[in-house]
This record gives C-alpha cells, sequence and structure tokens, in this order.
C-alpha cells in the first residue's frame, strides 16, 4: 500500500464513520428535527470524505471531478429535502414520520 | 473479503424484503421496499451488470417507489377501506408455503448454477457476433439487434400499460388527484437545477450506451424522474386531454422501431433487420422519449400534461 | 460458500418472503409489493446462474432481466390503476369476500 492508497482508505473510513454517527443519530434520536440534524450533517460530510477517498483512488482529475458533481448534486437534494421534511414535522407538530401512525396490515 | 461483501449486501436483501413485505404500516413497507430496490442496484454493481443496476436504481426502486407512493396517496385521500389482517390458520398456511417455495428456489438455482459453464453457447455466440455491429455494450445490442422483436414488444407492453390504465379510469374523469404542489422556495430552486440535469443525463446514458452501460430504457427513466419532480413541485399539470405532441412522443418508440424494420423489409432485407450504428442510435432516442412520456403520465393518471394548470 | 451460492439462498428467501407476504397480506398494495419482490428474486437466479460473475459473455441474461424489469413496471403500473379504481368504486383495498369466514 503507497502513500496514496493509505490517504484513501483514511478517507473512506473517516467517511464511513460519519455516515455510522449519523444513522445511530437517525436510529436514536426523539424527534424529526433532530434526526433531521443529525442525517443531513454526518451524511453530507461523510460523502464528501467518501469522494474525495474515491476520487485520490481513481488517480484521474475527471474522475475526480466528477465525484465532486456527484457529492455537490447530493448536497442540493439532501437540503430541500430536508427543509421539505422539516417545514412537514413543523407544520404537523408530531414527532412521527408522516403515515407511520396507523395503517394497514 | 469480496465474499464478506457479498455475504452483506444479500443478508441485508433478505432482511429488507421482511421489512417491506411483512409487519409494520404501509408506508414503512412502500419505503423499505425503495431501500430493497437501491439494494438490489448493489447487488447488480456486485455481479458485474452496471447495466442492470442503473435501470434497477431508477425504474424498479425509483420510478416504482414513486407510483407506490402515489397510489397510496390517492387511496389514503379516498378513505378506502382497510382490510382485516388474515386468520392465524391461514399464516401457518402461509409460512409452510413460503418455506417450501423458498427451498425449490434454492434447488433450482443452485442445480442452474453448477448446470450452465462459463458463458454458455449463447453468450459465446453474442460476444463472437458483437464487433460487426459496432457496439462495444452486449446488453444494447441484444436489445436493439440480436434480440429486437423482443424490445420492441416491450416498448409496445408499456405503451398498452398507458392505454389500459386510461381504459380503466372511466368516462367520467379526466385524471386522478395529485398531492398539491410543495411551494416552498428551495423546491423551485431545486427543481430549476434537477429538471434541465435529468435531460442533461438522460442524453449522456443514451449516447453511452451503445459503447458502455447505459442505453434508452435508463435514460427514459431518468427523463421520466425529471417530469414527476416537475409534477410535484407544480411546473407540470396533468391535462384531461393528450396533446398531439405527447402522442408523438408515445408511440414514437413502437413507430420507429417497427418503421425501421418494415423499411428494411421493404429493401429485402429480413424483418427489423439493423441498417447500422445510426439506426440503433435513432431507435434509442425514440424508445427514450417514449419510455420517459409513458411513465410520467402513468405516474400523473391523467390523459395529458400541461404547463398551465386547469382553473 | 461460493459468491453464486451465496445469492441463489439469498434470492430463494427473498421468494420465499415474498410468496409468504402474498399469501398473508390482505390489502392489494402490500400484495403487489410482494410480486414485485418476487420477480427481483427470480431474476437475480436468472443472472447468477447464467455464469461467470466476472466475464463479459453473460449479456444475454442480463439483457433478459433488463427487458424483465421494464416488463415489471408496465404490470404495476396498470395493477396500480386498477387498484385505485377498485377503492373508488367498491371503497375497499382488497378481493377479500365481506362475508368470508377467513378473516
Amino acid at each position: 500500500m503507497n502513500a496514496l492508497e493509505g490517504l484513501a482508505a483514511l478517507l473512506l473510513v473517516a467517511g464511513s464513520s460519519f455516515f455510522l454517527a449519523g444513522t445511530v443519530g437517525l436510529l436514536r434520536f426523539p424527534d424529526a428535527l433532530s434526526r433531521l440534524h443529525a442525517l443531513t450533517k454526518a451524511d453530507n460530510v461523510g460523502l464528501l470524505l467518501i469522494c474525495s477517498g474515491l476520487g485520490v483512488l481513481a488517480g484521474s482529475l475527471q474522475t475526480a471531478g466528477m465525484l465532486l458533481l456527484v457529492w455537490l448534486l447530493a448536497m442540493l437534494a439532501a437540503t430541500v429535502s430536508a427543509h421539505l421534511i422539516a417545514g412537514r414535522a413543523l407544520a404537523d407538530d408530531t414527532p412521527e414520520l408522516p403515515g407511520e401512525q396507523d395503517d394497514t396490515p | 473479503m469480496s465474499l464478506a461483501i457479498d455475504l452483506l449486501i444479500a443478508t441485508g436483501l433478505v432482511v429488507l424484503a421482511w421489512q417491506a413485505l411483512v409487519g409494520g404500516s404501509l408506508f414503512r413497507g412502500i419505503v423499505m421496499f425503495i431501500v430493497f430496490g437501491l439494494t438490489m442496484a448493489l447487488a447488480w454493481a456486485r455481479l458485474g451488470s452496471p447495466d442492470l443496476a442503473m435501470a434497477e436504481a431508477a425504474i424498479g426502486a425509483g420510478v416504482t417507489g414513486a407510483l407506490l407512493m402515489i397510489a397510496y396517496w390517492r387511496l389514503r385521500a379516498l378513505g378506502a377501506n382497510r382490510p382485516a389482517p388474515r386468520s392465524p390458520l391461514r399464516a401457518r398456511v402461509a409460512l409452510g408455503v413460503g418455506l417450501l417455495s423458498a427451498v425449490l428456489v434454492a434447488m433450482i438455482g443452485l442445480a442452474a448454477v453448477g448446470a450452465i459453464g462459463p458463458g454458455g453457447e449463447a453468450g459465446q455466440a453474442l460476444a463472437e457476433a458483437l464487433p460487426a455491429t459496432g457496439l462495444g455494450n452486449p446488453i444494447t445490442g441484444v436489445l436493439v439487434i440480436f434480440r429486437n422483436l423482443d424490445t420492441l414488444l416491450e416498448v409496445a407492453v408499456l405503451l398498452a400499460a398507458y392505454v389500459a390504465s386510461r381504459a380503466v379510469m372511466g368516462d367520467d374523469k379526466a385524471a386522478l388527484p395529485l398531492p398539491p404542489a410543495q411551494d416552498a422556495p428551495l423546491v423551485g430552486a431545486l427543481v430549476a437545477v434537477l429538471a434541465p440535469l435529468a435531460v442533461l443525463v438522460a442524453i449522456y446514458l443514451l449516447k453511452a450506451g451503445s459503447q458502455l452501460p447505459g442505453g434508452a430504457f435508463q435514460a427514459g427513466a431518468v427523463l421520466a424522474a425529471g417530469g414527476v419532480l416537475l409534477m410535484l413541485a407544480g411546473r407540470l399539470h396533468p391535462a384531461p386531454l393528450c396533446g398531439v405532441g405527447l402522442r408523438i412522443a408515445l408511440v414514437a418508440g413502437t413507430v420507429v422501431f417497427s418503421g425501421v424494420g418494415l423499411i428494411m423489409l421493404a429493401l429485402g432485407q429480413p424483418l427489423l433487420a439493423i441498417p447500422g450504428t445510426w439506426a440503433v442510435y435513432l431507435i434509442e432516442t425514440a424508445m427514450m422519449i417514449s419510455i420517459g412520456a409513458t411513465l410520467v403520465l402513468l405516474f400523473a393518471g391523467s390523459a395529458g400534461l400541461t404547463g398551465t394548470p386547469r382553473r | 460458500m461460493s459468491h453464486a451460492e451465496v445469492w441463489v439462498i439469498a434470492a430463494a428467501a427473498v421468494f420465499g418472503i415474498g410468496l409468504y407476504s402474498l399469501l398473508i397480506a390482505s390489502h392489494l398494495l402490500r400484495q403487489l409489493i410482494a410480486i414485485k419482490v418476487m420477480g427481483s428474486a427470480i431474476f437475480l437466479v436468472l443472472v447468477v446462474a447464467a455464469g461467470p460473475i466476472d466475464g463479459a459473455l453473460d449479456g444475454l441474461p442480463k439483457a433478459l432481466v433488463l427487458t424483465g424489469i421494464v416488463i415489471a413496471i408496465s404490470a404495476i403500473a396498470f395493477a396500480l390503476a386498477l387498484l385505485v379504481r377498485l377503492a373508488e368504486v367498491t371503497g375497499s383495498t382488497s378481493l377479500e369476500d365481506e362475508a368470508d369466514d377467513d378473516r
């Protein structure tokens, strides 16, 4: 393993641990807003770290650029969906996810 | 190490299938089904089929998920009765049948894995015949050239699904209800970026599909996703009538594909002979437009689409 | 255990869960998801059974499955239209007879 691969491995592991933290937050936090807080922050950083790690591994500027675009796009989508979920959670003032309350067997 | 990854994804598939289908609310089941679809995409990637991974993520998880969600919303809006749960006896019988079928599928699958040699004769023949077509992607080669009657009928089946869906709607209704559009300011900004991007990605997938993973079906699904997004953001609305342009888009795939085939027949070639790579692009472009338009209309539950809402 | 065996066994389990759910679920939407999941399991068996996992020779079953994915969504879309119409007309989301002693 050379230095570049070591750096990539470090970035990938760091990124995965952010995802792990975000997922634990999603599962453990009590209400929609704090779950969103855990997810959006941790996962965006995690994705950035993983994309950086893969970019280092790819060894080509073009691929690295595409990975950066992937991250930007995911950030954009995450921002807006978090905004919508938060708006809905505030409007409903309910700790549960929509549709979770009562349902069909 | 790579076996461990396969084991992880395979176990994930089983757990997600259980989560999607047994217990929990229906809403949760649909969400879990979408996650199941995305995990299937990972499985296809592990099995060396990026084409299938893209198709599964876009069509199997994305568009199917959107269709299930909108149907769920409509059923709730209708206030339809929730059926009562089944009897315990039936559950025990079902458990036995499920176990038996799993054993059967495992036996058939394991026998087949041992029985078929590497690639098989047909796979060998495909690898030998592919270079003559000028295509680098064997799947596109099979779909558009070697087995194109199937693909033509596949596009026709999708069109038939739209026509049949319209037919069961009843004469009194032009469109099924859609949830109110999200008017949050960020949504407009997102759509302004994603809608053109969907078109760009679709065209890229189509062009790449001749040599690399991609193709008309993945591209059409991406186009449809863009259309669904426009609809949810209130930029595109169901319309009671299907305009001429949309009609052309709906039938383009079937008409261009069969048209090329018939012209070749008239020129003394076999039916559906494909004259060259340009014809592959022509057919795939038409198929992409048809697939995109049909999937958006199936989501809309209406005959047509309009940019300006009906007042 | 080989790679192919892992996938085949997982696919078989998914198929069994799908059939079990198809039989016990009474909501038609859930039954539709069950049918779709069973289809995915069969696709998995088809591709895995076809041969080498990282060879370039197995384009045929993959193309077959790609066709299958599109046919599956066509069928699901039509079935969902039927389901919504059924709910509109009868107010029910199940095919069970109301008087069925099964419930």
